[in-house]
C-alpha cells in the first residue's frame, strides 16, 4: 500500500521538519551535561511528553492492536495497571534519589550505592540491549518507508539515519526531548483521528460492543482466566503490576534519563508523574483500533491478526488522513529511536569509556566522545538492521533477556534506596542470584515470563537481604544522599554529595 | 496449587487492583508536604503531587470497576 498526493506531502513535510526543529537546539550544547542531561534545564511538561514519546514505539501500535484483536481490552493492562501505579511510585520513590545523586545513568547510581561490579553488569546489559534494539527499530522504519512510500529498504535506512542522526548527534537530550514533544502531539492527532473515524463508522461505542460482544464475550473484560496464555489475571497483577512495570518505569535508562535532566527536583518528580496522564489514554490510540478492526473485519486469523492496524489504515482512512496517521506511526518510531540512541551513547560514555578508558579528561573531550558514539550507534544500526531480518526472533530474544534481568534489578534498586543495611555484596549477589533464578526458570520450565519475573524478584530480594545481613554493613558516609532516611537532612546531604562528586572526579 | 488458584473468582482481580490503587493514594498522602513541594517554584495547590496521584488512581479505580 503506497500513499500519494496530499498524504505524501504531509509525510514528507513532517519528516523534513523534524530534523530542522531538533537541530535548532544544537546552540544550547556546550558541555557534557548539556549534551546528556539537557543542561539540567528540562521543565516537567517536556519530560512527561518525552517519556511517553520514548515509551510508545511503532511496535506498540502493531502489537497492541493485534493483542486487542485477539483478546480484547485486557491488552490495555499494559497501559493502565502495568504503568500508572509504577509511574507514581517512580515519581515519588525513585526519581528524587536519582536526581539528588547527580548521576547520568541508573547503573551509575547502582555503582555508587553498591559497587563497580554491579554498575558494569547493569551498564553492559543496558548498553547491549539498547544497541540491539536500535537495529530492530531502524529495520522497522526502513520497512515502513518501503511499504508506504515505495523507497528501497537500504535507502530508507539511510534516510532514517539522516533524519534522526542530524539532531540527536548535534543537540543531544534537549533536541531529543523537544522533538519528542512534537512527535507525541502528532501521534495523538493521528491516533485520535483514526479512532474517531472508526467509532463513527461502527456506530459509536455501543455499536462497537454490539458487533464484538456476541461472538467474543470476554473482549470487554479486563481480567481473564488463569489459562489465558497471554493475560492470566494473577500474572497481570504479580508479574506485570508489581515487578515488570516498576522495573521498567523505575530503572529503564531511556525513561529515567529525561528526569535526570530536570531543572529542579519538583520538575523531575512532576515530569515523571504527569507522564501517567497521556499514558492512560494510549489505549485509545493502540488498543481501540484493534477492536475497531475486529468489528469491521472479524476474518483476520493467525499472524494476520497482528496486521489489524495496517488493515484499518488501508481500509478506513480517506485521503489526507492516511498521511496524518502514517506520520503518527513514524513519530512513534522516531521518538523511540532518538531516545534509544541518546541513552546508549550516555551509557557507553559514562559507565564504560569514562570509567575504564579515559578517567580524567576535559568536559569538551567527553562531549566529543558522546557525539562520536552517537554517530557510531547510527552507523551500527544501519549495518545491524538487515541482520534483524535474518533473525526475526531477535527483538523477542532481546526483550526476554531484559525480562530476565528486570526483576533482580528492581529488587536491588528498591532495597538500595529503602534499606540502608543492604550492602555491596548483598547487591551483587542479589543481582547475580536473581538472574540465575530467572534464567533457570526460563530454560527449565514453561512458565509465563510474568511468573518468572515475580519469582526472580522475590529471590533477588531474599538473597540481597541474607547476604547483606551476613556481611559487613557499608559505611554511612558511602550511603548519604543515596538512601531513604539519609537524605532528608539536606545540608549534610548536599555536603556529602559534593564530597563524593569531588572524589569521583579524582578517581 | 494451580487448580486451587484457578478456582479463585475473577472478581478478586478487581478487588486486588482497587486495593492496590487505593493503597498508593493513601501512601502518597503520608508523604510530607515539604518533600512533595521540594524545589517547586511556588506552593500552589495544583503543584501538590498528592492531588495528581489521587486523580490518576481515582481514574484507574473507575476504569477497573467498569470493565
Amino acid at each position: 500500500m503506497e500513499i500519494g498526493g496530499i498524504d505524501l506531502v504531509i509525510v514528507i513535510a513532517y519528516l523534513a521538519a523534524i530534523p530542522f526543529f531538533g537541530f535548532y537546539f544544537k546552540k544550547y550544547v556546550k558541555t557534557e551535561k548539556d549534551y546528556f542531561l539537557a543542561g539540567k534545564m528540562l521543565p516537567w511538561w517536556v519530560i512527561s511528553m518525552s517519556i511517553i514519546g520514548t515509551n510508545i514505539g511503532a511496535y506498540d501500535y502493531m502489537g497492541a492492536a493485534g493483542g486487542a484483536y485477539r483478546f480484547g481490552i485486557a491488552q490495555a493492562h499494559y497501559e493502565w495497571i502495568g504503568a500508572v501505579p509504577a509511574i507514581v511510585l517512580s515519581a515519588l520513590l525513585f526519581v528524587p534519589y536519582y536526581w539528588k545523586a547527580g548521576v547520568y545513568t541508573v547503573p551509575e547510581f547502582l555503582g555508587k550505592r553498591y559497587n563497580t561490579a554491579v554498575r558494569v553488569i547493569e551498564a553492559l546489559l543496558w548498553g547491549t540491549f539498547l544497541a540491539c534494539v536500535l537495529g530492530v527499530f531502524f529495520w522497522a522504519a526502513g520497512l515502513m518507508l518501503n511499504e508506504y512510500l515505495g523507497i528501497p529498504v537500504e535507502l530508507s535506512l539511510i534516510i532514517t539515519a539522516v533524519i534522526v542522526g542530524i539532531y540527536t548527534i548535534t543537540g543531544g537530550l534537549a533536541a531529543v526531548a523537544m522533538t519528542d514533544v512534537v512527535q507525541l502531539l502528532v501521534m495523538f492527532i493521528g491516533g485520535v483521528a483514526l479512532t474517531v473515524l472508526g467509532l463513527w463508522t461502527v456506530g459509536g461505542w455501543s455499536g462497537l460492543v454490539d458487533k464484538i460482544a456476541p461472538a467474543n464475550p470476554d473482549h470487554f473484560k479486563l481480567f481473564l482466566p488463569l489459562d489465558n496464555p497471554t493475560y492470566p489475571w494473577l500474572g497481570m497483577i504479580f508479574g506485570l503490576a508489581l515487578v515488570l512495570s516498576p522495573a521498567w518505569w523505575c530503572c529503564h535508562q531511556a525513561i529515567i534519563q529525561r528526569t535526570l535532566g530536570a531543572r529542579s527536583e519538583w520538575d523531575a518528580k512532576a515530569g515523571m508523574m504527569f507522564a501517567a496522564f497521556p499514558k492512560m489514554f494510549i489505549p485509545v490510540l493502540v488498543v481501540l483500533p484493534g477492536l475497531l478492526a475486529l468489528a469491521l473485519n472479524p476474518n483476520l486469523a493467525g499472524p494476520e491478526m497482528d496486521k489489524a492496524f495496517p488493515w484499518l489504515i488501508k481500509n478506513l482512512l480517506p485521503t489526507g488522513l492516511a498521511g496524518l496517521v502514517f506520520a503518527a506511526f513514524m513519530a512513534a518510531l522516531i521518538s523511540s529511536v532518538d531516545s534509544t540512541l541518546n541513552s546508549a551513547a550516555t551509557l557507553w560514555t559514562r559507565d564504560i569509556y569514562q570509567r575504564f578508558f579515559v578517567k580524567k579528561a576535559s568536559d569538551k573531550h567527553y562531549l566529543k566522545v558522546g557525539r562520536i558514539l552517537t554517530l557510531v550507534f547510527v552507523l551500527w544500526a544501519i549495518l545491524f538492521a538487515p541482520i534483524t531480518k535474518k533473525f526475526p526472533g531477535i527483538y523477542v530474544a532481546m526483550q526476554t533477556l531484559l525480562s530476565i534481568f528486570q526483576g533482580p534489578t528492581f529488587a536491588i534498586t528498591l532495597l538500595g534506596i529503602y534499606w540502608k543495611r543492604a550492602n555491596q555484596w548483598g547487591g551483587l549477589f542479589g543481582l547475580l542470584g536473581g538472574v540465575s533464578i530467572s534464567a533457570s526458570l526460563f530454560f527449565f520450565t514453561d512458565w509465563s515470563f510474568l511468573y518468572i519475573a515475580w519469582w526472580s524478584f522475590v529471590g533477588a530480594l531474599l538473597i540481597t537481604v541474607i547476604v547483606s545481613l551476613l556481611t559487613k554493613p557499608d559505611p554511612v558516609e558511602k550511603l548519604e544522599g543515596l538512601v531513604y532516611g539519609l537524605v532528608i537532612k539536606d545540608k549534610s546531604i548536599q555536603d556529602a554529595l559534593k564530597k563524593r562528586a569531588e572524589i569521583d572526579q579524582e578517581v | 496449587m494451580y487448580e486451587w488458584l484457578k478456582s479463585i473468582p475473577l472478581f478478586w482481580g478487581k478487588i486486588i487492583a482497587v486495593v492496590l490503587f487505593a493503597g498508593i493514594v493513601i501512601w502518597a498522602w503520608f508523604r510530607p508536604k515539604e518533600y512533595i513541594y521540594k524545589e517547586a517554584p511556588d506552593k500552589r495547590w495544583w503543584r501538590d503531587l498528592r492531588i495528581w496521584t489521587t486523580v490518576l488512581l481515582a481514574l484507574q479505580i473507575i476504569i477497573y470497576l467498569s470493565f
